[in-house]
């Protein structure tokens, strides 16, 4: 067993020498075709972790529409669903589904369910300082460190490296958590996936952005904590994570895809879509350019993995984009 | 005079005093006031260190990132090629398991140096190609390091940099490549690509902007029309026909501009350039994509400096691409610029009527103190809570109500009903007015008494006094409070996150379309900027270097505000220097 483990290792670091591979985009994917006579203001409040993609979205959108205005707040995915409701924005982009309650909040009001569409595929990533050997967790686990109220199943919650494994230096230093704070939609998808719903340890020190739990880890070499797989950096590494299968997968845009790699969830776009009438055209043509060539290549830009083709075909013709 | 004479006398006092203290033998150390004085200046290099460390860094890493930085090619121990800028060295303790992969030599070194290695930081850039721009490379895995000429930098419109080399560029369809591509024949292609890119934007962003904000406009009136004469009418009917008449006439307009571009975006897919990098692979861009490109290790003193000049000239002018994190933050100086100045504009009459009633008519008794009181707590009050007041009040309430009145026809789009640059300047001033009415009551009371009772004396009436009299020579005063005020509320930015800042704003709020100010519109700010980049960006690496840019950008502009004010403050005083008694 121990041989296996330095085996992983080795290939491991022989791996930390290999560059890694661009995203990958279908082919099948067209490059967007302009219409005439599109203009006015669009308005999208949501999740900050879309924050970057809805600028280049909108960065591009106005080369081909000059006359467009895109206004962009994101604080947090659970900033959405008021603004849909209040009418003070036409897109609600989200890092996770919505939850009923939002969502028949939103009914009650306008008396039809808000219309979601899938936009970007985001693997969460469990980061560790570039300088710790850990290589792989499982969901129970990694419950036993960050939360406090181990819904899982794990024996007794985990404090220190040595309980996953570390010698050395690491065994008898305590584990220094990062996390979101709870607006995000980042911190609610960690919270269900692998947490199991459960609560978490008062000690995670929570985040205002994606990228600044990314520097936290960076900074402090017994750190731990989740965020995008976009965000890595060259300080920070994420680590295999191990489904309820108990095999170790990397998370990568093949895993994401099949599935394998257990926290992957889809990025949504919600909008106010009245079933009994067509979506105005510049909103039609916004979704038709995020789902297209030009829109995913800006998935890809900013490290999340673009949207699997079928999809995309699916949900255009949900909001008649099709 | 006066003052000379006054000093002069304090002087000798002291003097007595030592000597008296001298001459009494168990005299408390205390007693001389020595400890305090040593706490006092202490405390005072303290403050200095810290304020001169904190602008120091600012300054180092501030000017220093635009600087052009040498290509390192690195050749590792497996045979692989990289080609990165070094960015910073770090000494570090590989782990066991990092070792284990090293051969024994590598082993023994570590262990001849303690345990310790050193590695650096490449900046590799070439995401598009890689997936990953910065690396970190162990020098125990690099078997040879060089920095050989004719790597070639190109900061590109999208994708960050490249690092690599130009292999070939195809102009007009014809592919120009190996000796023919000598770098006059590529300077005059990109040159010419850059111009064509110019036009485009000129058409795209300029005169179809134009005929689209028009064709808005004309929608609205349409929309208008509706709700003033209710559909079907007459009156609605003709507003209509004159409103498709004009609708039709633009939308010639436009499809004449819009073949214009498509010619031009035909040239630009005509006219490439190949990048490889330095493992071999390549990819082809239109060639406008390059924004710039420099051989960085034969730059020399002069082509550096041309090279660092340009970027900056480009940071302050240039709009932000790539979400923020590339090319400029002109619209954020332009928004703090002005959402400051307009927030001086609110504060200074509201803070100076406030001080004049308080000081001059209000009769001081136990409801003036607790006004005093209140307002000096205003000033403790979280920023984030005026962020919530101005959210509530100004943005929802007043702009709603201003959307229901006036702009009927867009919505629900609300058009004040949001956060705006009123609103944002509005909820600074209500954050920033304790501190001018504190300043103005102080400059008020500092008038002396001699001069009022001269002017009442002379017939004048008390509005008169304080108008000819009092305001001008308390003007310094005031100017020093709204500089204060200024410079806190230049630096603000939890507030205004809830009231109007958004990371992109697709236009300034001052343009040539009537009514030429648009104080209704989202604004981007340095502050927020700051916050963006550092905290929001994809890469923080990439990221973080901006952020001490910015910091600088944003110190310099608070500064500048400031200078301003304090030259026109020492105008006023000036002009009473001469007619003291």
């Amino acid at each position: 067993m121990k041989k296996i483990a330095a085996l992983v290792g080795i290939i491991a670091v022989a791996g930390f020498a290999s560059v890694a591979q661009a995203t990958d985009l279908d082919p099948r994917y067209q490059a967007y075709k302009p219409t005439s006579g599109v203009s006015g203001s669009l308005k999208s409040i949501g999740s900050d972790t879309l924050n970057n993609v809805m600028t280049l979205w909108a960065e591009d959108f106005r080369k081909v529409y000059p006359s467009v205005q895109i206004e962009i707040e994101g604080k947090g995915s659970s900033t959405a669903p008021p603004a849909l409701i209040a009418g003070t924005s036409q897109f609600g982009p989200m890092s996770r589904p919505m939850k009923a309650a939002e969502a028949d909040a939103f009914e009650a009001k306008f008396g039809y369910k808000p219309t979601a569409v899938r936009v970007a595929v985001d693997t969460l990533a469990v980061f560790v300082n570039k300088d710790n050997p850990l290589q792989c967790l499982s969901l129970t686990q990694l419950d036993a460190v960050f939360s406090k109220t181990l819904i899982s199943g794990a024996p007794a919650s985990i404090v220190t490296w040595g309980q996953l494994g570390l010698t050395g230096e690491f065994a008898d230093k305590p584990i220094s958590l990062f996390g979101r704070n709870s607006a995000s939609g980042t911190y609610g998808y960690f919270k269900e996936v692998a947490l199991s719903g459960g609560d978490y340890k008062d000690t995670v020190k929570e985040q205002p952005g994606s990228s600044a739990v990314v520097q936290g880890i960076a900074a402090d070499k017994y750190a731990m904590g989740y965020s995008g797989i976009g965000y890595k950096t060259a300080d920070v590494r994420p680590i295999a994570v191990a489904g309820r299968d108990g095999k170790c997968v990397e998370p990568t845009q093949a895993t994401a895809y099949a599935g394998t790699y257990p926290i992957t969830r889809f990025i949504y776009m919600y909008l106010n879509k009245n079933p009994s009438e067509a979506l105005s055209p510049l909103q039609t043509e916004f979704l038709k350019f995020v789902l297209s060539r030009d829109g995913q290549a800006d998935i890809a830009k900013d490290g999340y993995f673009p949207m699997p083709f079928i999809f995309a075909g699916e949900d255009l013709s949900l909001v008649g984009a099709n | 005079m006066a003052d000379v004479a006054q000093s002069g006398s304090g002087t000798t006092d002291l003097a007595e005093a030592q000597t008296t203290f001298r001459r009494s033998h168990g005299s408390d150390l205390a007693a001389r006031g020595e400890p305090f004085l040593w706490g006092m200046g202490g405390a005072l290099a303290f403050g200095m260190t810290m304020i001169v460390g904190f602008v120091a860094m600012v300054l180092y890493f501030g000017l220093t990132t635009f600087w052009p930085k040498p290509i390192e090619v690195v050749t590792l121990m497996d045979g692989k090629v990289i080609a990165g800028e070094p960015l910073r060295q770090e000494r570090y303790r590989p782990t066991a398991d990092q070792l284990a992969a090293e051969n024994e030599t590598v082993r023994q070194a570590i262990a001849a140096d303690l345990g310790f290695a050193t590695r650096t930081l490449y900046h590799l850039g070439n995401y598009d190609f890689y997936g990953d721009d910065f690396r970190w490379v162990p020098d125990f895995q690099a078997k040879q390091t060089e920095r050989p000429a004719g790597l070639v930098l190109v900061e590109r419109q999208e994708w960050g940099a490249f690092i690599g080399h130009i292999s070939a560029i195809t102009v007009k369809g014809s592919k120009i490549e190996g000796d023919a591509l000598t770098p006059e024949v590529l300077a005059a292609a990109h040159v010419e690509a850059r111009a064509r890119r110019e036009r485009l934007h000129d058409i795209e962003n300029g005169r179809i902007a134009d005929v689209n904000h028009e064709m808005e406009a004309l929608r609205l009136q349409a929309r208008r029309a509706v709700l003033d004469y209710g559909t079907g009418t007459p009156g609605q009917i003709a507003a209509q026909a004159e409103v498709d008449r004009r609708t039709a006439e633009l939308q010639a307009g436009y499809t004449t501009l819009a073949a214009e571009a498509q010619i031009i975006k035909a040239e630009e897919a005509a006219n490439t350039v190949t990048f490889r990098e330095i493992g071999g692979a390549t990819k082809v861009y239109p060639l406008s994509a390059i924004v710039r490109y420099f051989e960085s290790n034969d730059l020399g003193l002069g082509g550096s400096l041309a090279v660092y000049g340009a970027r900056w000239w480009e940071y302050l002018t240039a709009e932000p691409r790539e979400a923020n994190t590339e090319g400029g933050v002109a619209p954020a100086i332009f928004g703090t610029v002005v959402m400051t100045l307009v927030m001086s504009l609110l504060v200074a009459p509201f803070g100076v009527i406030t001080a004049l009633y308080l000081r001059e008519y209000a009769k001081q008794g136990r409801i003036v103190s607790i006004v005093r009181i209140s307002v000096n707590n205003l000033a403790g009050v979280p920023s984030i809570v005026y962020g919530v007041f101005g959210l509530g009040f100004f943005a929802y309430i007043l702009g709603g109500s201003i959307d229901a009145l006036f702009f009927p026809e867009r919505l629900p789009s609300p058009t004040f009903g949001t956060g705006g640059l009123l609103w944002s300047a509005l909820t600074l001033a209500l954050l920033t007015v304790p501190v001018v009415i504190v300043a103005t009551e102080e400059a008020l009371s500092a008038v002396p008494r001699s001069m009022r009772e001269g002017s009442l004396a002379c017939g004048a009436s008390k509005w008169q006094t304080i108008r000819y009299i009092v305001l001008p020579r308390a003007a310094p005063g005031i100017m020093t409070g709204l500089i204060l005020a200024m410079a806190r509320g230049a630096g603000e930015v939890a507030p205004l996150m809830l009231v109007g800042v958004v990371k992109l704003a697709p236009q300034l709020p001052f343009d040539l379309n009537w009514p030429f100010a648009h104080l209704e519109r989202s604004f981007m700010h340095l502050g927020f900027h700051i916050f963006d980049v550092g905290f929001q960006s994809r890469n923080s690496e990439a990221g973080r270097p901006m952020v001490f840019v910015t910091t600088l950008v944003l110190i310099v502009i608070v500064l500048l505000l400031n200078v301003s004010a304090i030259a026109i403050r020492n105008r006023l005083k000036r002009r009473f220097q001469g007619s003291q008694f």
